[in-house]
């Protein structure tokens, strides 16, 4: 009968015994520890609280770091950022729960007199509801990050559920032990928590663990397509795409212009098939604001799926990551107002951090192609291997010089650009004075007068810069060649947008400004004319935009080319991207929510290259370019101040 | 660590022994004397030790902790005329001596161990004040009562020849002793107006100390020697006990665990509870 002490069966006794509450029960000494000296049930529930409440936090945070960092992809760029974000997220969780265990210890003491309070019933009921409310709410996280990462991990699914079940019971218990012991406070009563056998403890995570796949196979969200993009293979169409997207376009502006003198670059840029895009899903509640527009021209997708929803984000104090900062209600402005005033936040601009759908350009190069992109909305930091990207933030980059903060890619695109910078700029100079020397019948100054004059020639020498280092990094051999010109809109803004914000204008201003704006198409023109040179099979898109002043002028696409005929049509922002896709011979998503516009195009070439599909283009790649310079974020802030996008 | 009773519990047993002679002197009719046969029959008053022991660390005194101390031995006896019946354990020795049965037949025993559950709930209610005896005695219901001794006894009996898994027989430890055990420490410090986190530590200690006392119970009738003991030895060969699962080296190791564990619960106490932490150095170490 004698056994050696080191018997595995005490091992598996002395587990045994812990599972049932003996020898060392940590958590409920945890939980109660704080509470010695406490009499009123009140003030042990606070205690108890707030060690349920650290509890949480150390349980649930990293949890919902990965889940955080799966909704949010950049968000977590490290585990710098990983560490922040779970210190955040465990002390939004441990004073949720701290807050959550001491409102149901409060009602615990109240009813700690009824019959329902006696004995263990009430702590157990209590301890049940917070296990499957915890085991519910991780089991829902967990299936946002799946949704992302795909189901092709099953043993990391299982395991996190185990996890969770193991946390949810832990929780659970802890609770229960409060309640316990607050119903001991508040009758006197001696029923002490009582441990679970290891049996039941057992049968409980196994039905808790198959509730948990069971929610996570049925809740709607789960639906197991799979998300891990397919590679794509492209049917070359042949063409070479040039995209050209001008921000601040009223086509009754233009139309009115033309009457009385020829804008033959920006008409030949116009003519072709067209397409009038319902501005329903670019503006937000009729407030039109770029990077929300652009960002759903370049991906396809509404805001709700690509997440920029807004040119003003927030940036959390110790994260290089940023959250959108939507300031639709008052208390979302509320909240943003606060967290600023205590710098936990602080105003930041539009990112490809927020955006979680891949852009056209994106995928083109993914496929195969060579990209070009400049100066389109929320594309900084630049994504590694996705072709050439200057992004919103490059023409800041090459002005200030060092190291890149991702402002650039690849880098050494950045290197060759930053040596001919002088002679970049110069070039961009000096063609902004020639398209407003051509463009002008007299001296600018009693054209306009000086305000606007000014405001032309800034924006000009913008658009100019935009076009030269277009033409600068893209070659013959480029497939698709995109730029985003804003000078037109800023001038707008700037000359009217600002102007009737306040208080009126005399007419003769006005109409100088107005002037001013007309010029500025002239100049427009005269820019494209002397930059753009047609290349052999070239299909080009323009993407015309009302901007933040006339939004109610509707927004345009264009194309002519090869391959072009037909429409016009009346279609949505979001179906510009799959055009652009289907142009090039890239198959199309079916998580997409534009679609091709085919009537833009000849019969022909639907018929020879049918529409292909892919079930998704997955998310935007984590890893960024080059990222070690100074990064610049008040510069750009600034600058868009002074640009007049944000105040 | 010694086997023999710490030197402080001579005082708590004197004051246990006087109270519970005044109040059933064991003299008179034979349910009397069947009632105080078992009740002072050579004990070591681990149980109203605790209790006194519980309330003075919660800062009453023992003397206050007296009645709910003798009240508690009072069920205990009762219990322990209950376990020795032919229907139950059918056990012919206790504390040295024959069984109440076997000294004054069934029918008195029985109607002797209800004698002394009732004065147990006498004795509470003629010493307290209404709130605190309410208390007190619906503590001592539940330590009694069908999760409490007769759970315990129950689940013992049905299981008597049979295997039986880990968790039963914690069940059936937990009710035959560990629930008094419980009720011991709790009620002591309810009499000093203990708050929530005391009554928990002093919980968890005992606890703790209830199974390894039983633990050491299922040892001496393994080894334990019936001259010391009191009571015949192997009585329980045809249960599962502790020791079935571990052997003997084993269960005193365990025993002795929790005996640690429930010196770790006293923690929020610090020196003050050093009595109790000897009170369980002796659990561990007793032969009797």
């Amino acid at each position: 009968m004698s056994t050696p002490p080191n018997d595995p069966r005490v091992d598996e006794l002395r587990q045994r015994l812990r599972s049932l509450g003996y020898l060392d029960a940590g958590v409920d000494r945890f939980v109660l520890g704080p509470a010695t000296g406490a009499r009123r049930p009140a003030s042990l529930a606070f205690l108890s609280s707030l060690r349920i409440g650290v509890l949480a936090a150390l349980l649930l945070a990293p949890a919902a770091t990965i889940g955080l960092s799966a909704r949010m992809p950049n968000l977590v760029t490290g585990p710098r950022d990983a560490l922040v974000v779970a210190l955040y997220l465990g002390a939004f969780f441990g004073l949720a729960a701290a807050l959550a265990a001491f409102i149901a210890g409060v009602i615990v003491a109240r009813v700690s007199r009824t019959r329902f309070a006696h004995g263990n019933r009430l702590p157990r009921f209590i301890g049940i509801i917070v296990t499957l409310l915890c085991l519910g709410y991780l089991t829902l996280w967990w299936q946002t990050v799946i949704a992302d990462v795909g189901w092709s991990a099953p043993v990391w699914t299982l395991s996190a559920l185990a996890i969770a079940v193991a946390t949810s019971l832990l929780l659970g218990h802890a609770v229960m032990v409060m309640a316990s012991a607050i119903i001991v406070a508040a009758s006197g009563g001696g029923a002490a928590a009582r441990a679970e056998s290891w049996t039941s403890m057992f049968l409980t995570g196994t039905v808790a663990f198959g509730g948990a796949v069971l929610l996570l196979t049925w809740w709607p969200l789960g639906n197991g397509s799979p998300r891990t993009p397919p590679p794509l293979t492209i049917v070359p169409t042949g063409a070479q795409a040039r995209v050209i997207a001008i921000d601040g376009f009223d086509s009754r502006v233009f139309d009115d212009i033309t009457r009385t003198r020829p804008l033959p670059a920006l008409r030949a840029a116009l003519d072709g098939a067209t397409a009038q895009l319902d501005t329903r899903d670019l503006s937000d509640a009729g407030r039109i604001d770029p990077a929300r527009v652009w960002t759903t021209v370049a991906t396809g997708q509404p805001p709700a799926v690509h997440g920029v929803h807004g040119l003003e984000t927030r940036r959390v104090a110790g994260l290089l990551g940023s959250v959108p900062a939507r300031e639709q209600s008052p208390l979302g402005r509320a909240i943003r107002g606060a967290t600023d005033l205590v710098r936990l936040t602080r105003p930041a601009i539009a990112s490809g951090v927020e955006r979680r759908a891949k852009t056209f350009w994106e995928v083109a190069a993914e496929a195969g192609l060579r990209t070009t992109v400049v100066n389109w909305w929320a594309t900084w930091p630049a994504p590694h291997d996705a072709g050439t990207v200057l992004t919103d933030r490059a023409v800041l980059r090459l002005e200030h010089g060092g190291a890149l903060d991702a402002e650039v890619s690849p880098p050494h695109v950045y290197d060759a650009l930053r040596t001919r910078w002088p002679e970049l700029k110069g070039q961009a100079t000096a063609l902004a004075s020639a398209a407003l020397a051509a463009s002008l019948n007299g001296p600018i100054d009693s054209t306009i007068g000086d305000e606007a004059a000014a405001v032309v020639l800034q924006s000009a020498r913008l658009d100019a810069m935009q076009l030269v280092l277009q033409a600068t990094v893209t070659t013959p051999a480029t497939d698709l060649s995109v730029v985003y010109l804003p000078g037109l809109d800023i001038a707008q803004h700037r000359l009217l947008g600002e102007a009737t914000g306040n208080e009126p204008a005399r007419v003769s201003a006005l109409s100088m400004r107005l002037e001013g704006i007309k010029l500025y198409y002239v100049m427009l023109d005269r820019l494209l004319g002397s930059t753009r040179s047609a290349v052999a099979n070239e299909i080009l898109f323009v993407i015309t935009e009302p901007g933040r002043v006339s939004a109610d002028a509707g927004a345009r696409l264009s194309i002519h080319g090869v391959g072009v005929g037909g429409g016009p049509v009346q279609r949505s922002g979001v179906d510009v991207a799959p055009t652009i896709l289907f142009a090039l011979g890239v198959p199309l998503a079916r998580d997409l929510k534009g679609t091709p516009m085919l009537e833009l195009f000849n019969r022909d070439l639907a018929l020879r290259y049918p529409v292909r599909y892919v079930e998704t283009y997955g998310p935007p790649a984590a890893a960024t370019t080059d990222k070690r310079g100074q990064p610049l974020d008040r510069e750009m802030i600034d600058r868009l101040r002074s640009l007049g996008y944000v105040r | 660590m010694s086997a023999a009773v710490p030197a402080f519990f001579g005082v708590y047993q004197a004051k246990t022994d006087r109270l519970l002679k005044q109040l059933l002197p064991g003299t008179g009719g034979p349910v009397e004397r069947s009632m105080g046969y078992t009740l002072h029959a050579p004990s070591k008053r681990v149980r109203p030790v605790l209790t006194m022991l519980a309330a003075e660390l919660c800062g009453g005194t023992a003397d206050h902790a007296l009645p709910a101390a003798a009240a508690i031995e009072c069920v205990h006896a009762s219990s322990l005329i209950l376990d020795d019946l032919p229907e139950m354990d059918n056990a012919p020795l206790r504390r040295g001596k024959p069984a109440n049965h076997v000294e004054f037949g069934e029918a008195i025993a029985i109607l002797a161990a209800f004698g002394l559950l009732n004065e147990a709930y006498a004795i509470i209610a003629r010493s307290y004040e209404p709130a605190l005896g309410a208390k007190l005695a619906a503590l001592l219901a539940e330590a009694i009562g069908g999760d409490g001794l007769i759970a315990g006894q129950a689940a013992d009996l049905l299981a008597t020849e049979q295997k039986i898994d880990f968790e039963l027989l914690e069940r059936i430890h937990r009710g035959k002793t560990g629930s008094l055990f419980n009720a011991s420490a709790v009620a002591g410090s309810m009499t000093a107006g203990g708050d929530a986190a005391s009554i928990a530590a002093l919980s968890a200690f005992a606890k703790n100390l209830g199974l390894a006392f039983q633990i050491i119970d299922d040892l001496l009738d393994v080894d334990g020697n019936p001259a010391e003991t009191g009571k015949a030895i192997r009585t329980d060969a045809r249960k599962t006990t502790f020791v079935s699962f571990s052997g003997i080296d084993g269960a005193h190791q365990l025993a002795t665990e929790l005996c640690e564990a429930a010196d770790r619960a006293l923690a929020p106490f610090g020196r003050r509870a050093d009595n109790l932490r000897e009170l369980s150095a002796f659990v561990a170490a007793r032969q009797t």
